[in-house]
């Protein structure tokens, strides 16, 4: 990136230069790689303890991966492994087959399974309208006449495999997808979840956190959900005036001193919750008037940016954890949110560096170089020394698509709610990624392809009540 | 001698093989024995006819012989006249031939089926095939004895009366007992006679008035698990009960079983609980199996929700008690601990204890507080964020000072000022074993944010760590997170251009990572002054 010549002046001793020059005669044909990249930071702590030792050891994996030294690999000019898409599509399109007896602890997920592969497979560009029909048959059966989807068949009814189950109607997309979806009972359970506190049970008797305040938002907005509570609702009858009500200020109790957001409120600031908690709120109204109104956005950011280590160039969760590939979703779709909260929707900036809160090519060297399977097997993952899943591989390309792809708000029309609309386009300053490892781009709130939100949301807009 | 011994042995090799030709030709599996019965009983000359291949291969005796033989059993042999029938008998018994009609049927290689494994049962040597018929036979036994059982259970059910002995039928332990053996038994006579896998809830009485539901996955459905077979049973059963809102100690044990298999089964745990609250299963017993489960599945978090279910539940009941409240916080605590010696991070163990303090009122200044267990932690690894998070949410929660609903990143009035001091020792004091640690530099910040102190108040803590910024060679930093700190303290006291001069250091060579976000605060400061 440009700004990091600047820097080569105090931080290159000859030293330095030297061991580049090495690591590039090595690599051959690559350029250069910066050394915020390749070596420890520049202040490291003599003291060992269980966080330290945990750290060491993760640097130990990803360094060598980082340097392009592993001649198993193919690097391109930059020093960025190619994206392995076939073998990723290829993993993706086996997880949503026939799975071997082992999955057995998938059981209660499977609509989870169902949404990080067809996710996936749409970031990489795969046809998944062929999986339309078989996806119909399987969301029937898990849904419950009471409303809302389970995990298998006779399961309960949760808001995780409810959203997750929605959104992968929403990626294949058609109307025939669209009407599996009970909306009238699907009204009625999300006011049975719907607490005197403004937040939403995962399900009947199930815990209270942040997540499900997203969860809820998401579903309600795409499908339309009219906002009046049932008359049974357990908040009705505490006074709320509907589902949207109490949730911000639900989600303004999860900040912490830290300034991220935890589960639920006295809990430890954590990436996934910072995501829910920005998403569900730039669903309830525009971002640049709410996200203000509710947190501590400088606390928030501070917090955020703090997110991102060097030399991995990966994201961690929580401070003093440890990276894990999954919050290159987790955190690095909070800054398009962020981004659009901090000032009034206006044409987007294109491509300045106003734009990158974080360091873009760090995040994508992790991606590319630890974050990918380099075996046959494909798929994405958390850090070398974990195998590839469907949920790394969702979480991971999510992440390397908003890195590669400038986001803003650019309208936000006061009589619905739910439709921010964001202008998505690719970063056109040089790429580490070669053209072909673009990924399509992604919906900043609702992660799923762009088009297909609005689809359904305009497909639902035309069907006021039930 | 020699000739002698050698004829001996030769004599001797000649009986042996006889002997073996002897074995040979005893049938060894139960169809050759068969063939042999067959063979036994066919007609004279039967078996050389087909084996030489037609009447006219025998010899003129056998012919007449075989023709003799034929007659004897036709009606034709009425027709003869009495010397002729004389004469055809007369040469019958001379050839001392027996008479017989063959009334077995001639034997099939495969008329016995195939065994579990395909293996054809005409194969089994008599010993192994023998051993089979006695397993069928007991099978049969036993089905019998379990319709008896059957008929009692009905007849005790329906108040009925033995006639043979005048009094009611009863269906008692020991019965049950019985029958819970024989299925046992036939369960495992019916697998290996015919490889039926009988599972353990349709061969347990118990559960006889249960009809399952199996889960009838759609064709073509995505993602689908090939379940093992006892967890397909056993969800099935699960299914029913459901259904059938079932609350009872059977129901309670079928979720323990599938929660062994799959802990992650939320509507498990969720059926499990409410059948705690039927039951009023006491509190610690359910703990006690708990502790078990969570040890053995560290990274399963329903465990933590049923667990707090639980205490919700039970709390009123120990709430009049502070001794009990106390014993339990302090048993409840050691588990958590036992946890942490695992995985000291655990997110999900972090909220349930927090969800705890609250519930049990563990706060610092009570007995059972919970200050000195955190310092522990700590103490052990001063960069467990998780511990740090934990103690900001005791010392500042605390009902007895702090405000019920005063935000995380904004003063409070209500929180002592001998605390905050306390506080800021505390962090500062940690701060000094490894100054690099984010933890408590946001601890300090928190500390100072809630007790309305100005940042600046620890300006001269946080120098010590930067020396001579921007001076080249002469620059130390020995922890950006004080370098950060120190930008704000610049930047709270109005001094914009050493503000600047930290974030544009961190930028470029203390905490490059952050690069974007350091330049974002130059610019905002810059903006913020040219609107102001």
């Amino acid at each position: 990136m440009e700004n990091r010549t600047a820097t080569t002046a105090d931080t290159g001793v000859d030293e330095e230069v030297v061991s580049q020059m090495a690591d590039y005669a090595t690599r051959g044909s690559c350029l250069p790689i910066d050394n915020l990249y390749t070596s420890e930071p520049p202040i490291v702590d003599p003291l060992v303890t269980a966080t330290s030792t945990a750290q060491d050891r993760t640097l130990d994996q990803c360094l060598p991966l980082l340097k392009a030294a592993d001649s198993n690999i193919e690097y391109n000019a930059n020093g960025v492994p190619r994206l392995h898409r076939e073998r990723h599509i290829k993993y993706l399109e086996q997880t949503l087959g026939n799975l071997p007896a082992p999955f057995v602890g998938a059981d209660a997920s499977r609509p989870w399974c169902m949404y990080w592969a067809l996710n996936a497979l749409s970031l990489l560009g795969a046809d998944v309208s062929k999986f339309r029909e078989n996806l119909i048959v399987t969301a029937a059966h898990m849904q419950n006449k009471t409303g809302g989807f389970g995990g298998g068949f006779g399961q309960t009814s949760h808001l995780a495999t409810t959203y997750a189950m929605v959104l992968s109607l929403v990626i294949v997309g058609g109307e025939s997808a669209y009407e599996v979806i009970d909306r009238h009972a699907m009204w009625k359970w999300l006011s049975s979840l719907k607490q005197p506190d403004g937040g939403f049970h995962m399900s009947l008797g199930g815990e209270v956190d942040v997540r499900g305040a997203y969860c809820a938002a998401v579903v309600i907005s795409l499908l339309n959900i009219p906002l009046n509570l049932s008359s049974d609702s357990p908040a009705s009858a505490a006074g709320l005036a509907d589902l949207h009500t109490g949730l911000a200020s639900y989600v303004q109790r999860c900040q912490t001193f830290e300034g991220g957001i935890s589960a639920k409120p006295d809990a430890e600031a954590h990436g996934a919750y910072a995501f829910c908690a920005l998403g569900c709120l730039s669903i309830l109204d525009a971002p640049h008037r709410i996200i203000p109104r509710t947190l501590d956005v400088p606390r928030l950011i501070s917090w955020l940016s703090s997110r991102q280590y060097a030399p991995e160039g990966g994201f961690s969760g929580r401070t003093n954890k440890l990276v894990d590939g999954c919050y290159s979703h987790w955190v690095g779709a909070c800054w398009p949110l962020i981004q659009a909260s901090l000032g009034a929707p206006s044409q987007p900036a294109q491509n300045s560096e106003f734009c990158s809160f974080y360091d873009r090519e760090g995040l994508i060297r992790y991606i590319m170089s630890c974050g990918q399977d380099h075996s046959s097997k494909g798929g994405m993952r958390d850090k070398p020394s974990h195998r590839s899943d469907a949920y790394h591989t969702c979480y991971v390309l999510s992440g390397l698509t908003s890195a590669q792809h400038v986001v803003s708000a650019v309208l936000a029309e006061e009589e619905y709610v739910a439709n921010t609309a964001w202008k998505v386009s690719p970063y056109s300053d040089p790429q580490l990624c070669d053209e072909q490892d673009r990924l399509n781009p992604t919906d900043p709130v609702y992660a799923v392809p762009q088009k297909k939100r609005e689809e359904v949301m305009t497909y639902f807009l035309s069907k006021p009540g039930f | 001698m020699p000739p002698k011994n050698n004829k001996g042995g030769a004599k001797a090799k000649e009986l042996s093989e006889a002997k073996q030709e002897n074995d040979n030709s005893r049938p060894q599996t139960v169809f050759e024995r068969a063939q042999a019965a067959y063979d036994l009983t066919r007609p004279p000359y039967d078996k050389e006819r087909e084996e030489l291949g037609g009447l006219h291969a025998l010899s003129t005796v056998e012919k007449t012989a075989y023709a003799n033989w034929f007659c004897t059993g036709s009606d034709e042999l009425s027709c003869l006249s009495k010397k002729a029938q004389k004469e055809l008998w007369k040469q019958v018994n001379e050839t001392n031939r027996p008479l017989r009609r063959g009334q077995i049927d001639q034997p099939k290689p495969d008329q016995w089926g195939k065994d579990k494994l395909g293996r054809n049962i005409g194969d089994y040597t008599v010993p192994q095939y023998e051993q089979r018929i006695e397993k069928q036979a007991q099978l049969t036994g036993l089905k019998a004895l379990g319709r008896s059982f059957a008929s009692k259970r009905l007849y005790a059910s329906k108040g009925l009366v033995d006639s043979s002995t005048g009094e009611r039928y009863i269906l008692t332990e020991e019965d049950i007992q019985a029958e819970r053996e024989r299925r046992k038994e036939m369960a495992a006579l019916k697998k290996d006679l015919y490889g039926e896998k009988m599972g353990s809830y349709s061969t347990d009485p118990e559960w006889d008035d249960i009809v399952p539901i199996p889960q009838m996955e759609p064709e073509g459905a995505l993602a689908a698990i090939a379940y093992p077979e006892d967890y397909a049973e056993s969800m099935s059963y699960l299914r029913a009960v459901m259904a059938a809102n079932e609350y009872s100690p059977r129901c309670l044990k079928l979720t323990e079983h599938i929660i062994s298999m799959n802990p992650a089964h939320y509507t498990v745990w969720l059926y499990r609980f409410a059948n705690i609250q039927h039951l009023d299963i006491p509190l610690l017993d359910e703990i006690e199996w708990l502790n078990g489960v969570a040890l053995d599945f560290l990274k399963n978090y329903q465990i933590w929700h049923h667990r707090q279910l639980l205490v919700e539940h039970y709390y009123p009941t120990i709430s009049g008690s502070p001794d009990e409240v106390k014993r339990f916080a302090k048993s409840e605590r050691a588990f958590v601990m036992e946890m942490f010696a695992e995985d000291a991070k655990n997110y999900h163990v972090w909220s349930y204890r927090q969800f705890l303090t609250r519930k049990l009122g563990m706060w610092e200044n009570e007995e059972h507080g919970e200050l000195d267990s955190i310092e522990g932690m700590i103490d052990e690894d001063v960069r467990n964020n998780s511990a740090w998070s934990h103690r900001f949410f005791l010392v500042f929660s605390n009902p007895r000072y702090a405000t019920p609903e005063s935000h995380a990143t904004e003063p409070d009035a209500g929180v002592p000022a001998d605390v905050v001091d306390r506080e800021v020792a505390y962090a500062q004091a940690k701060i000094q074993l490894a100054p690099q640690n984010q933890s408590p530099w946001n601890y300090l910040r928190g500390v100072l944010v809630k007790g309305g102190r100005e940042l600046g108040s620890v300006k001269g803590f946080v120098e010590q760590y930067v020396q001579n910024l921007g001076e080249a060679e002469k620059e130390e930093v020995h922890s950006s997170h004080a370098l950060e700190q120190l930008a704000d303290i610049y930047e709270e006291a109005g001094d914009k251009e050493k503000a600047d001069l930290c974030w544009k250091r961190l930028g470029e060579k203390w905490d490059r990572i952050r690069f974007g976000y350091w330049e974002w605060k130059r610019r905002s400061m810059k903006t913020a002054a040219a609107s102001s």
